[in-house]
């Protein structure tokens, strides 16, 4: 049976068989426009389907913040005393067997491995190990719980990127926020179930261009597919009424449309008619919603400060991620930050330096900002990209401005907070030089299987038939990280 | 109740279909007296259930049983057998189906499959009735069924779908009102709203041909062409880019003139195949073969830093061989790139013999050149007028240097003082020596630069020549390049492999070209290459393309096909409700000589199309989804029609066949921010902006964002996907295109009347094809009256208003006035009637 054809069919039930033989009447027809009243007596959810989730939430909501181009882990979080003390030698050929790399390192014999950029120091109880360069994670590191064997198949951007968000290389599958969207529903109606916002840092040689097909619905119905709030210009495409028309003049074109739908709906019976003018009434309602969302004149000055000095910049990372947090406190089931400018091939001396400014101190204030709200617990952040970046040498040794590191997928760090994970741990390791994940490997369908976990779904069971088969986002693999796990 | 669910056999497609009556019906669904048949009830269970480890796939085999093959599921195994024939007591399969004991239970408990009661029931009767085999419905020859009985002079479609809804106990709905009528047959054929005088002509025309008129006025007219080509264009994923970074414009929009030419010519669509998948190796193929085989170069390329290319190579053959075979075969071969086919028959061997086909181009992958070769230059009439001026010019000031220069080479040559040639240097002189017309630019320039002070008229030449060159060179370089196909030389015979995993760089065992095992073969006479392949899909033997064709062209106009996968038709595909419908006019098409507007004007012409789309208390219980057709369809039209529906109904639509692509309005910053800065939107003006949606540039990272629920056009889609989101209600409600429909509308209105009851008429009327009832008028005036109160204390707003899009309006109109109407407009654009074709 088609879930979503199921749902649409009982709705229409209840609708018409439940209601009224002729369709529903003006009285009706007002609480359907008015479904927070009603529905918040029903259950505070709105879409998602039967069962699902199939076991009780840890998280019920989570938020990624996607580091679009590969943030080089052995700079930044994967310590190895070994790769700083063989800076400047060949790597081994026994690390290299038979591994392929982009066609910008080519054959990698005889590269030259390269040190981690900055010290390294341990915080907090945990003693975790993190670079200088992310001085604000630093000081969370109790609350992150940190994945340093992952490892992925791809070697490029797009197809990595599309593996790590929809369990495929090429184009075409759902996103996994399409996925929660279609299983999970919404908890506003005010609001999408899925938001994806995205953010660069400002004059970067290395940034990668964002496809929708990152957040798309594949053969998902499109109405899963992530809504992109836009860092600039209206948070919404055509949100904004017409130049010249008032609320209130917009109010008297949707009534008078509401008015002769309803007069179409008793005559035709369609109930594709009574879902247009719910859909009508939502437009309506975001145009407040999504606004007042983007207003941060009523958040605390110290909140703000916390995210940094560019949390009011639009486009920024900074906003972004406190958008994300009033997103999901207002219901929005899950929120996709992508921010590009990692892709650092012979930017290292320079370009990290910005990147991670940029992304370090946003990213710690919503973790503690999510605590202070008591959030965390339910709301689970995820960290990472698509790949890590090569242990050795893009580039001149001689010749520091420009040194730069190559894709790597072997192995790479992420890190999560909140939702259920363990606080404080960090799980798996790669080799002696950051180059293969050799304990506790964590493939990118089990880092997925685990995050549908984590939200209450069997990710074996939220399935959808396309052309003939169960499709699901862990493809035939999977297996969740009970290591991770709270 | 139960004999709907008996008709329908298959228990997959009627328990999507008609979900609501499954829990009431009891346990003897799908039983009846007829015997059991094997593709449409037996063979969807097995395939569903089974064929994950006994099906064709090899490599996921278990316990050496295949359940798709009858002779191994029949053969004797230490005499047992796991289908006794005529005896299901017997048969180890039903005892393993049947089985308490979890570890011997078929299917597995793990796998997560279940067989229902009423599905054991029926596998145990049909191997007690002999257990007859089959073949997939839709792989077995295409056959005419005959017709049931029916009025001479009627419409067969109407025969087999009255059988039908007889057997059911449904009544076919009336004819739709007249006016719904031609509106629903003028959106379907072109895309358009008929013009109230076409309505009104249709209504005052007494001859019972009247709407047969109207369809073949409809079939003939150019918009026609627009219309069908927008599906095409999705099949086809075709963009004005690349996509991926860098995503380069392209400039394949000659290929798109190339298929609205070939729907408005009718040509046959055998011959529209064979020219779009091989038309370059057709015998002295001409410019517009080649062009026509752009259909399989469509596809993104990938000009990422780092990207292997032989890596991107194959993931373009791929995406040419799965376009083709859901095009035309409706199979998903996908899978089988890295496995054999789970539930088809279409072994991973099969896909790597279809691979190899295409697998001879001379693209090699590297790069992301929009315009990557093998590309073809494609000169209008235009075109090749314009350059044969360009080279009189040019010839004509070459002649001219020639003539002027003896004076200098005489004069350098005897060695004399004459002025101008006595400094020459040597470079100068053999530049002159030369005929000109060999001379390139930069030899004029610098002869041009040598002669400036001392021979002026020469100079002069010179300069001239220089110009005509480079305006020729100008416009060479303007004319599009469309990527088309070619073959390697055979000489340079590219091998294929198996790929082990789809990887490109794990080659296994060779393969040569060829069509999948289980479909009739090629004739051996045939050559193994594109051309061959594509006569061999159109041949016919091939039972698959004009079933998959015809049901497209019926889900193009009743919203869902008689198979509502339309684009899988392999065994997990719906089995048609329809079958026999569905194999007579796949006939009728085929043996046509595959005449496309035949099979369109016998579709549109059928008692079942002209019926009206209300729906009954009853209807809507028992058929929810009408698949079995007692009414006419109504489902919301796709956001490019609507586009196209509001400016030909407000009259800003220019109606002007073909070209390179336009872009309208599109809200600032929305390319700019997706590309970091790299891809500028520059709006067009004036006309370009109220040009059918067929034109809009489609950038395939970010497409255009005024249309909704169209697929990403980065791989083939051949099923439209229909939503209802608020965020399709702010585009027709706060986009510059609807606002500015909506200002035009009222314009119209208010010149053609004074009166405020015969304004909302008209403008209802020109929306929708037909007039308001008095309590939609009356509603329309109170709309308007209260904004024309509102916008009269403020103003100012009701001129922003006005100022929303390019076009001028008519300034001798109040403006207060003209808002609330506008207002009133964009309430009618925005009506559910108009978004839907009823």
């Amino acid at each position: 049976m088609n879930p979503i054809f199921e749902n649409k069919l009982s709705l229409t039930r209840r609708q018409f068989f439940g209601r009224s033989a002729m369709g529903i009447g003006t009285a009706a027809l007002a609480s359907l426009l008015n479904r927070d009243l009603v529905a918040a007596e029903a259950a505070k959810r709105f879409g998602g389907l039967p069962g699902v989730p199939h076991f009780a939430p840890k998280a019920k909501r989570a938020i990624y913040l996607f580091m679009n181009g590969g943030p080089t882990h052995v700079d930044m979080f994967d310590w190895k005393p070994k790769l700083q003390e063989m800076h400047g030698k060949p790597v081994p050929e026994e690390y290299l067997g038979g591994k392929r790399f982009s066609t910008m390192t080519g054959d990698p014999s005889g590269k030259l491995l390269l040190a981690p950029l900055e010290k390294f120091k341990q915080y907090g109880s945990s003693g975790a190990w993190v670079s200088d360069l992310m001085p604000h994670t630093a000081k969370i590191v109790d609350d992150l719980c940190f994945i340093k064997s992952m490892h992925t198949t791809s070697i490029n951007h797009a197809p990595g990127i599309s593996f790590c968000l929809s369990g495929a290389e090429i184009p075409g599958r759902p996103s996994l926020g399409a996925w929660l969207n279609y299983g999970l529903g919404c908890e506003t109606e005010n609001l999408p179930a899925f938001v994806v916002m995205t953010s660069v840092s400002k004059g970067t040689t290395c940034g990668q261009i964002f496809y929708d097909f990152y957040w798309g619905s594949g053969f998902l119905p499109s109405e899963y597919q992530g809504v992109t709030f836009r860092g600039s210009g209206e948070p919404v495409l055509y949100l904004s009424n017409p130049a010249g028309m008032s609320a209130k003049v917009k109010r008297g074109v949707l009534d008078t449309i509401a008015k002769i739908n309803e007069q179409k709906l008793r005559d035709f019976g369609d109930p594709e008619i009574a879902a247009r003018i719910s859909q009508y009434e939502m437009a309506f309602r975001m145009q407040t919603s999504v606004p007042e969302l983007a207003d941060f004149s009523k958040e605390p000055k110290e909140v703000l400060e916390s995210y940094g000095p560019y949390v009011n910049e639009p486009g920024s990372f900074a906003r972004n991620c406190l958008m994300a947090r009033r997103l999901i406190e207002r219901g929005s089931r899950f929120v996709q930050l992508m921010h590009a400018g990692w892709d650092q091939h012979k930017s290292l001396t320079t370009e990290l330096y910005k990147q991670c400014e940029d992304t370090d101190q946003p990213s710690a204030a919503l973790v503690k900002d999510l605590k202070r709200l008591g959030l965390l617990d339910e709301t689970l952040v995820i960290w990472g990209g698509e790949f890590g970046r090569t242990p050795f040498i893009q580039g001149n040794f001689n010749d520091r401005p420009v040194w730069g590191r190559d894709h790597h997928p072997y192995g790479f760090t992420t890190w999560l907070a909140g939702g259920g994970t363990k606080p404080g741990v960090t799980y798996g390791e790669t080799d002696e030089l950051g180059f293969n994940a050799v304990k506790d490997p964590v493939h990118i369908h089990d880092f997925q299987a685990t995050i549908l976990h984590l939200l209450g779904i069997d990710h074996k069971r939220l399935t959808y038939k396309f052309q003939g088969r169960d499709f699901r986002l862990t493809d035939v693999e999977g297996n969740v990280v009970k290591g991770v796990l709270a | 109740m139960t004999k709907i669910l008996k008709s329908l056999g298959r228990l997959p497609s009627f328990v999507l279909g008609l979900g609501l009556l499954v829990s009431l019906v009891g346990p003897r669904v799908g039983f009846g007296a007829e015997k059991v048949d094997f593709s449409r009830q037996i063979l969807p269970i097995l395939s569903e259930n089974c064929f994950n480890c006994h099906g064709p796939d090899a490599d996921h085999r278990k316990a050496k049983l295949r359940l798709d093959d009858e002779s191994d599921a029949k053969k004797d195994r230490d005499g047992d057998a796991v289908i006794v024939p005529g005896n299901s007591v017997k048969s180890l399969f039903v005892s393993r189906i049947e089985t308490t004991d979890a570890d011997d239970l078929m299917p597995p408990p793990d796998s997560r499959k279940k067989l229902s009661p009423q599905q054991i029931a029926l596998l145990k009767r049909w191997i007690d009735e002999g257990a007859t085999w089959g073949e997939h419905w839709s792989f077995t020859p295409l056959k005419r069924p005959p017709v049931p009985a029916m009025k001479p002079g009627s419409n067969p479609i109407d025969a087999f779908v009255a059988h039908k809804l007889a057997v059911e106990k449904l009544k076919p709905s009336p004819p739709a009102d007249p006016t719904t009528l031609i509106r629903r047959v003028t959106l379907d054929l072109t895309g358009l709203p008929p013009k109230p005088s076409e309505v009104s002509a249709f209504l005052s025309d007494r001859s019972t041909q009247a709407y047969e008129k109207v369809v073949d006025r409809l079939l003939a007219s150019p918009a026609y062409g627009e219309r069908m080509a927008w599906d095409w264009m999705e099949a086809a994923r075709y963009a004005d880019s690349n996509g991926y970074q860098g995503d380069g414009d392209r400039t394949m929009w000659p290929w798109r003139d190339w298929v609205v030419k070939a729907f408005n010519e009718n040509m046959s669509y055998d011959k529209f195949t064979v020219a779009q998948l091989a038309g370059d190796l057709l015998p002295s193929a001409t410019q517009e073969e080649k062009l026509a085989t752009g259909f399989l170069r469509n596809h993104p390329i990938n000009g990422e830093g780092g990207r292997i290319a032989d890596e991107n190579r194959v993931d373009y053959v791929m995406d040419m061989t799965e376009t083709t075979a859901t095009v035309w075969l409706g199979l998903t071969v996908g899978c089988a790139r890295c496995h054999d086919h789970k539930f088809d028959p279409i072994s991973q061997r099969d896909y790597y013999s279809l691979f190899s086909f295409f697998n001879q181009t001379p693209v090699d992958g590297g790069g992301g050149n929009p315009q990557s070769p093998p590309a073809l230059a494609v000169e209008s009439q235009a075109d090749q007028r314009r350059l044969a001026e360009l080279d009189t010019a040019t010839k004509n000031a070459t002649d001219e240097i020639d003539r002027q220069k003896q004076v200098f080479l005489s004069s350098g040559e005897s060695g004399s003082s004459t002025n101008a040639g006595a400094s020459l240097s040597s470079a100068t002189h053999d530049l002159l020596k030369k005929p000109a017309a060999g001379l390139v630019e930069t030899n004029l320039a610098l002869l041009a630069k040598e002669f400036e002070t001392t021979a002026p008229d020469f100079t002069k030449a010179l300069r001239e020549a220089e110009r005509a060159l480079k305006a020729r060179a100008d416009y060479a370089k303007s004319i599009p390049k469309v990527m088309v196909m070619e073959d390697l030389d055979s000489a340079k015979t590219r091998k294929t492999f198996l790929l082990q995993r789809g990887l490109y760089n794990k080659p296994g065992e060779e393969v040569s070209a060829a069509t999948p095992a289980k479909l009739p073969p090629m004739n051996p006479s045939a050559p193994r290459n594109r051309l061959g392949l594509a006569r061999w899909i159109v041949s016919n033997e091939n039972p698959l393309p004009a079933r998959v064709t015809v049901n497209r062209a019926w889900q193009m106009f009743f919203g869902a096909g008689l198979v509502k996968t339309s684009e899988d038709f392999g065994t997990k595909g719906e089995f048609p409700v329809h079958p026999e419908l569905l194999d007579w006019l796949a006939c009728e098409f085929r043996d046509s000589g595959w005449n496309t507007k035949r099979m369109i004007r016998l579709i549109v012409t059928s008692k079942t199309y002209q019926q009206s789309s209300k729906v009954t208390k009853d209807q809507r219980e028992r058929d929810p989804e009408n698949r079995l057709l007692a009414r006419g369809a109504r489902f919301r039209m796709p956001s490019w029609m609507l586009r196209d529906q509001a400016l030909a109904a407000c009259g800003l639509l220019v109606n002007e066949l073909g070209g390179p692509p336009v872009k309208s309005y599109q809200p600032p910053g929305v390319w700019e921010e997706t590309t970091f800065g790299n891809k500028r939107y520059e709006q067009d003006h004036g006309d370009s902006l109220y040009r059918r949606s067929l034109y809009i540039f489609w950038r395939r990272i970010i497409g255009p964002t005024e249309f909704f629920d169209t697929p990403s056009r980065m791989t083939c889609s051949v099923k439209p996907t229909r939503n209802n989101t608020p965020l399709h209600a702010l585009i027709t409600l706060n986009d510059t295109t609807y606002v500015e429909a909506a200002r035009h509308l009222a314009e119209r209105a208010m010149l053609e009347s004074s009166q405020p009851e015969k304004r909302a008429e008209s403008a209802f009327q020109w929306v929708t094809g037909r007039k308001p009832n008095r309590s939609e008028t009356k509603a329309l005036l109170a709309q308007t009256d209260l904004a024309k109160a509102q916008f009269s204390s403020t103003v100012e707003d009701a001129k922003a208003l006005l100022a929303v899009g390019e076009s001028k309006r008519n300034e001798s109109l109040d403006a207060v006035e003209h808002a609330a109407w506008t207002a009133t407009c964009l309430a009618i654009l925005n009506l559910d009637e108009t978004l839907t074709k009823e």
